[in-house]
Order: C-alpha cells, then structure tokens, then sequence
C-alpha cells in the first residue's frame, strides 16, 4: 500500500502558477492526473508525500492560490483503497 | 498587367505582415512538437501546453499591466472578445453609448440587441478627424446606462481617442467601459490599472504580431459575463453549468494553443525591440507618408495630420476617383497591397465624409520603409497622371 496526499485545484491556470511558484523551491512533488476517487477539479492534481503537506498548503495559500481540495489517499495496485478530506 | 512581383505590403490594419521570423518558428515548434490539448488530460504533453497557455496569458498580462493573468479570456480575435463582452454584460433594459468611430465588430452586435428590444443604444457623434464628441458623450448617461464602448484608434484614419478622458466621465456616472484596442494595441500604450479600463479586447495578429485566429479579452474583477459560448474547460466537469470562475468562465473548447504561441513570440519581440521604439518608429513613418501624399495633386488625406495623435494609418482619395480601381492598379502594377472601401466602419467614414465611396487605406507598419513609401508615391503619381487629375 502507498500513501500520498493530493492537491487538487478549481482551474489549471491555478495548478501551473502553483507550479511555477514552486519550482524555485525544495518542495518535491509531481503534476498528476487527478485520481478519479478524489474531484474532477481541473484534471491536473500536485501530489506531494505527505508529512509536510500543510506546509505545502500554507505556502501556496499565502501566495493566493485558490485550492480546491486537500487530500489524503491510500492506492493499492492503481486502485484507491481510501480518501480522507484534510483541511 | 498583373503578376507584378513587388510585394509592398501596406495592409498592416487589417493584418500585420510579416511577422518576426521567431512567430513563424514558435508556432511551428509547437505544432511539430506535438503538444497534447491544454487543460484536458493529465500527461506530460498536456502539461506542456498548459504551461505554454499558462506563459502567454502571464505575458499577455503583464503587457497590459493586469495584475491577476486569470482575469485574461482568450478568443479568436477582437470581435470575438467585443462579442463575449457586449453579450455577456448587457441584460434587457440597458443603455449602451458608443463613439461613430466603431467598426462592425461593436455595431453589429448592437444592432441585433436594439432590433431585438433588449437594450437601447446612443451614438457618439465624432469629428472629420474623428475625434467623439466629449460634450455630448457628458449628456449622453441615463440611468440605465450600462456601458461604454471606445474605439482606441480608428481603423480608418488611426484617431486615438482621448480614453482615459472618457474613461474617467463613464466611472463619475458608475459606467464601465469597453476599450477596443484591435487597432491600437502593439502601437500605442495600454495599461489597465493606469488607464483604469474594465473590459480589454485585443486581437493578436495586428499590432501584436501574432497569427490569426488569437486575441483576448481582459474582464476587470469583479465584473461578471454571462458566457458566449458554453462547454468543455476540463475542470469541474461535473458541474452542470459553466464554471463561475475566470478564465474557465469564457474559455469553452480547445483553445488555439498553435497560434498563442506564435503570439508569445510576437509580444516577445515587441517587448525586446521596445513598444515605446515601436510607437516612434511607427509615427516617424506615417509623418513621412502624410508629407509625401501631400506631394501629390488632387489628393484628399483624411484624419488628423499629426502622427501623435494617430495609429499607424492614413485614409486619402485621388480627386474622384474609385479608391477600388486605385487599390486594384496599386496591386496589379505596382505590387503594392492595400485596403479600399469602407472598411467595415461606415460611420467613421460618414464622419470623415467618404459614405459611402469609402477611401485607400495605407496601413505601414514596424517593418515598413521610407523607400517602401517613395515606391508608393511614385505609383500614385503615375495613377493620378492616369487619371487625368
């Protein structure tokens, strides 16, 4: 079982400003297709490990991205064994 | 007589030829390096091309001085936008006021809302020179007066309107405004927060160098549009309805993510050579063009002589002459490309006082030369000679 958390955001002109924000930064994370377990949001989702996910939230929140979602999932063999909604 | 294999191209109203040589590559790149569809899918190409959509609407916005690049619609050019702005804002009841220097891109839509009986609509009188009327335009508000449109520079003699004048008398009433700049951006200087403009439409492939079929529309925040067209945004695809938020809001349908890049390319260029250098260089060609027609007998040049109150443009008639048959021998003889007629604006020209014979039209533009124009003058001795005047 793996774990990851996702954001997922209302337009991809959101997704890549947060993007472009982060590229400068220690941030590791990925541009994923949105789980379809999750929202249909904009199709493109920021899938990032998840300890310090908050911070990741915190950073693109103070720089006024709008963010759609915040989510937590456990995957199994490409499939999603469970979503927990973060704040 | 035809085959002339000059190609002095003085069209750059209609659309700007050629373009910076990276326009062409840009495009090209972007269509060769099979990008996938932007804003749908989730894979690296359609990464890819949302990043590219995603830098030519930062571009675009930071061209203007728009602070949020959301707030920027793009369309298939700036009568797409006036379209998406006038039916999108206006709602029954309405009051519209509107310069005469408006191409058909702002009349017709007018027209069908006013036959309809969904809104009603006072035109701004302008001056030979086509100069709107500010006197009257302070007496025109009503109540219901919903909108304001401004044509930035007239398409046929290149008038700069006084814009952030009337601007500010649309806001003393609470009226926003529609700034058409299809004629002007790329030439002359547009900042949104400065100029205080609410509704932008632009198109790309005049003054911004860019190809056809790309343009934009910038919504000041705050103003909500009913959307022209409905559908795909590949966000929120459950939602029923068309997603509230910009740029989603406007923008159904693949975009034309082959053309913006062109446009990126277009707007780079511009940025590098500097819009400033451009609007001197750009005057320095149409005072040159307005002191050598002069030159010529019989002629009649419309719009103001001063180069700094105008776009890159000038409107004339040989004597009485068919400005048809003048475009058509400037062509067939000559090799040289303009436009004649009435040039979808018929009262700008009832303004100026060529309704409905219409004018030649010589559009130079960043590329243009002094001997480009020595050609021309030539030519049109030899026409006027021809002509018996």
């Amino acid at each position: 079982m793996e774990q990851n958390c996702y954001i997922t955001f209302f337009s991809i002109h959101q997704a890549i400003r947060a993007e472009k924000l982060l590229e400068t930064e220690r941030y590791k994370y990925k541009m994923v297709p949105v789980p379809r377990s999750i929202s249909s949001s904009c199709g493109t989702a920021l899938q990032y490990k998840c300890q310090d996910i908050t911070t990741l939230r915190d950073f693109l929140r103070e720089r006024n991205i709008e963010i759609d979602g915040l989510y937590r999932v456990k995957e199994e063999k490409l499939r999603t064994l469970s979503v927990e909604i973060l704040s | 007589m035809t085959g002339n294999k000059n190609n002095i191209y003085f069209d750059n109203a209609a659309t700007s030829w050629p373009k910076p040589e990276a326009v062409y590559r840009s495009a090209e790149i972007h269509m060769r390096s099979a990008f996938g569809n932007p804003g749908r899918s989730g894979h690296t190409r359609t990464l890819a091309a949302d990043r590219l959509i995603y830098s030519v609407r930062e571009r675009m916005a930071n061209f203007f001085n728009i602070a949020d690049p959301a707030r920027i619609a793009f369309t298939l050019n700036a009568t797409d936008a006036l379209n998406m702005a006038i039916k999108g804002l206006l709602e029954k009841g309405d009051h519209v006021l509107y310069t005469a220097m408006e191409h058909n891109a702002v009349l017709r839509p007018l027209a069908r809302l006013k036959t309809e009986g969904t809104i009603e609509t006072t035109m701004i009188p302008c001056s030979e020179e086509g100069m709107p009327d500010l006197d009257f335009l302070e007496n025109a508000y009503r109540p219901s007066t919903r909108l304001l449109i401004i044509n930035h520079a007239s398409n046929v003699v290149g008038t700069i309107a006084p814009a952030r004048k009337m601007i500010e008398s649309a806001h003393q009433k609470g009226v926003p405004v529609l700034v058409d700049s299809a004629q002007s951006a790329g030439c002359i200087k547009i900042d949104i927060q400065a100029d205080n403009i609410d509704l932008l439409a632009f198109t790309g492939h005049k003054g911004l160098l860019g190809p056809t079929g790309t343009g934009g529309l910038y919504v000041r925040p705050g103003l909500g549009l009913k959307p022209l067209r409905e559908g795909g945004t590949g966000s929120q695809s459950d939602l029923e309805f068309q997603p509230e938020n910009m740029p989603e809001r406007l923008e159904a349908g693949t975009l034309n993510s082959t053309g913006l890049a062109g446009l990126l390319a277009g707007i780079n260029y511009i940025q590098e050579r500097g819009l400033g250098n451009i609007h001197e260089y750009e005057k320095k060609i149409r005072a040159y063009l307005y002191e050598r027609l002069f030159d010529i007998k019989g002629i009649n040049i419309f719009g103001p002589p001063e180069a700094d109150r105008c776009s890159c443009v000038i409107s004339f008639n040989l004597g009485d002459t068919d400005c048809g048959s003048v475009g058509h021998i400037l062509e067939s003889r000559y090799g040289i490309f303009c436009r004649t007629g009435l040039h979808c604006a018929p009262y700008a020209h009832r303004s100026i006082g060529t309704f409905p014979a219409g004018t030649v039209r010589i559009s130079p533009g960043i590329f243009t030369t002094t001997n480009d124009i020595d050609y021309l003058i030539k030519a049109l001795k030899e026409i006027a000679t021809l002509a018996g005047i």
